[in-house]
């Protein structure tokens, strides 16, 4: 018999599922009945390959999950260019979440506390980039500072330099412009939204007393918005981490979402990357769940 | 600070787009703008080879007479797959939405949590197909499970919201008065009045479903490919004009779904997800 076969033989259904007496075992049956579609898909997409990732990964074959063995963890952990990599990805991502997150400040302020022109097509012009997929994020810094970008095009013709000796797009750099890119706009939508729940009184108060704008901000508002700007930091470095698209196309910097794809290539090492998957999975999760459990922040879990 | 950062995100997008029109992107000032060659090429109406390929054509409805009505595959079969992607989710999605939004249960923080957080990135997910199921991998069904599971949060977001801005108690229990089984109040009563939160998270994953690359480029091997990795193609490989009429072709579709969304009266893409 097959393991989910005995598993169903060794549950029985408690009662209220099968026969509901009460109208709160009836509802409780209408819970179960209202969130078993997600589960079934949360099971079959998510859980059910997470956890065959996981089998291959300590598997002492390259293609079949028998046996245990951490030789693959082992080789990320002692290996100096996996630590590398390891290394890459955070600095990496703490670097470009803390600019993303200080640019997006300001700017969700402008935004929210005064009153623009046109501050509607303003909103809808920064919002735009989020769609955008990781890859033309990478184009996008390319246009503006590649080979034949445009800034180059400009600076080099102002300067008598030649284009290809400004041009920065495929530099590290240039990744992290290409990074700030797709994080800039997310960082602000999550900063605008709590810039508009934030009362306004105490900040006029401030001002009428004699205040300037910049202490009004660093004593008034500030205080306000910093779980805000807590879970802009955590969300915006989860964002950060799973940046892959952009990397394929500037490929100055190896992080760990592009090393997990090298490893499916030449060399088809399985056990490696589903390692790697799961060392991601792992970090990212309990890095979401004690961020946001210690710092108050008013985002989700 | 401001200016420099709206500049910093708009500019490459018009430069991209007028870039898109223009045969050679070389200089400060586009040259030969106003030509169409560009856009020919990518929607595959002018003869490509090898890397630089545009999009076939495919017969989309056959007519008896011998007539056919042809769409480009690579966006039709994304516009499929992302459909698909979105009729799991408006299944899995509003249900557990009205779960957390209408009752009590114990566990309710973390069925909230694990329904509007993505957990699991797009490469990640797609190594773990890639294991999981490895006949299935390449195939049209895994893209679209997968696609689900990582927009499902979106889903959820939209309709959770809208009900919550709904009074369930009372258009429930006047429902029931007049007696309505309980799947047909759900079914004919509430999901009715949420409709504008359902299509409004359709839009969004669908959007964000047609554009997933991570997930894609980790499972998918041959034959048709979804638009993101057409774009990737385009982007890595061919001439600037060309790539950049293949990323306008996507701003395209961005604009119209934004203008759809703020029809619908919603602040647009939420901030939470996304890779």
């Amino acid at each position: 018999m097959s393991v989910a076969g005995r598993l169903a033989d060794s549950v029985t259904a408690p009662d209220w599922l099968l026969a509901p007496v009460t109208e709160r075992d009836r509802e409780r049956r209408r819970i179960v009945a209202l969130c078993l579609p997600f589960a079934a898909l949360a099971v079959v997409a998510g859980v059910f390959p997470l956890v065959e990732v996981a089998r291959i990964s300590v598997s002492t074959q390259t293609y079949d999950s028998v046996g245990f063995t951490l030789a693959a963890y082992e080789t990320l952990l002692t290996d100096p260019y996996y630590r590398g990599v390891a290394v890459n990805t955070l600095w990496f991502a703490a670097a470009t979440t803390v600019t993303a997150v200080g640019l997006a400040v300001p700017i969700a302020h402008a935004l929210e506390t005064y009153d623009l022109p046109a501050g509607d097509l303003l909103v809808t012009l920064v919002s735009f980039p989020i769609s955008l997929p990781g890859i033309v994020a990478a184009f996008m810094v390319l246009v503006l500072v590649g080979n034949t970008g445009l800034v180059t095009s400009v600076v080099a013709a102002f300067s008598a330099a030649s284009p290809l000796d400004l041009a920065f797009g495929t530099t590290t750099s240039g990744l992290f412009l290409a990074y700030l890119y797709s994080m800039i706009p997310r960082a602000t939508l999550i900063l605008r939204g709590a810039y508009a729940e934030v009362d306004d009184r105490p900040a006029e108060a401030a001002q009428s007393l004699g205040a300037t704008p910049f202490q009004t901000f660093r004593y008034v508002t500030l205080p306000a918005i910093r779980p805000a700007i807590t879970g802009a930091l955590v969300l915006t470095f989860r964002t950060a981490l799973a940046i892959f698209g952009t990397l394929l196309v500037i490929q100055s910097l190896v992080v760990w979402t592009l090393q997990i794809s090298r490893e499916l290539g030449p060399g088809f090492d399985l056990r490696v990357a589903g390692a790697m998957a799961v060392a991601y999975f792992a970090f990212a999760f309990a890095f979401t769940a004690l961020a946001l459990r210690y710092t108050e922040a008013e985002v989700g879990l | 600070m401001l200016a420099a950062t709206l500049a910093f995100l708009i500019l490459p997008v018009a430069y991209t787009f007028v870039g898109s029109f223009a045969t050679r992107m070389t200089g400060v000032v586009p040259e030969g703008l106003g030509t169409l060659d560009n856009w020919r090429v990518v929607l595959g109406l002018a003869d490509t080879i090898g890397s630089q390929r545009s999009m076939g054509w495919t017969t989309l409805v056959a007519l008896p007479n011998g007539i056919g009505i042809q769409v480009p595959a690579e966006l039709a079969f994304s516009v499929a797959l992302a459909l698909g992607g979105v009729a799991i989710n408006v299944v899995v999605g509003v249900p557990i939405a009205y779960a957390v939004a209408r009752y009590d249960f114990r566990g309710k923080e973390w069925v909230d949590a694990f329904s509007v957080l993505p957990l699991v990135p797009g490469v990640v997910l797609g190594v773990a197909f890639l294991r999981a199921y490895p006949n299935l991998s390449a195939t049209s069904f895994g893209l679209i499970v997968g696609y689900s599971l990582l927009k499902a949060p979106f889903m959820v977001m939209a309709v959770r919201s809208e009900f919550e801005s709904m009074d369930l108690r009372r258009i429930e229990e006047s429902a029931r008065s007049l007696g309505a089984s309980w799947p047909r109040t759900f079914l004919t009563v509430i999901v009715p009045q949420a409709r504008s939160g359902i299509l409004a998270g359709a839009i969004i994953c669908w959007t964000l479903a047609a554009a997933e690359f991570n997930f894609s480029y980790i499972v998918y091997a041959k034959g048709t490919q979804p638009l993101a990795l057409f774009l990737q193609r385009h982007i890595s490989n061919s001439a600037f004009p060309q790539a950049a009429a293949a990323v306008s072709l996507f701003f395209c579709i961005v604009v119209a779904v934004t203008v759809a969304l703020q029809r619908l009266g919603n602040r647009g893409f939420d901030a939470i997800g996304g890779d």
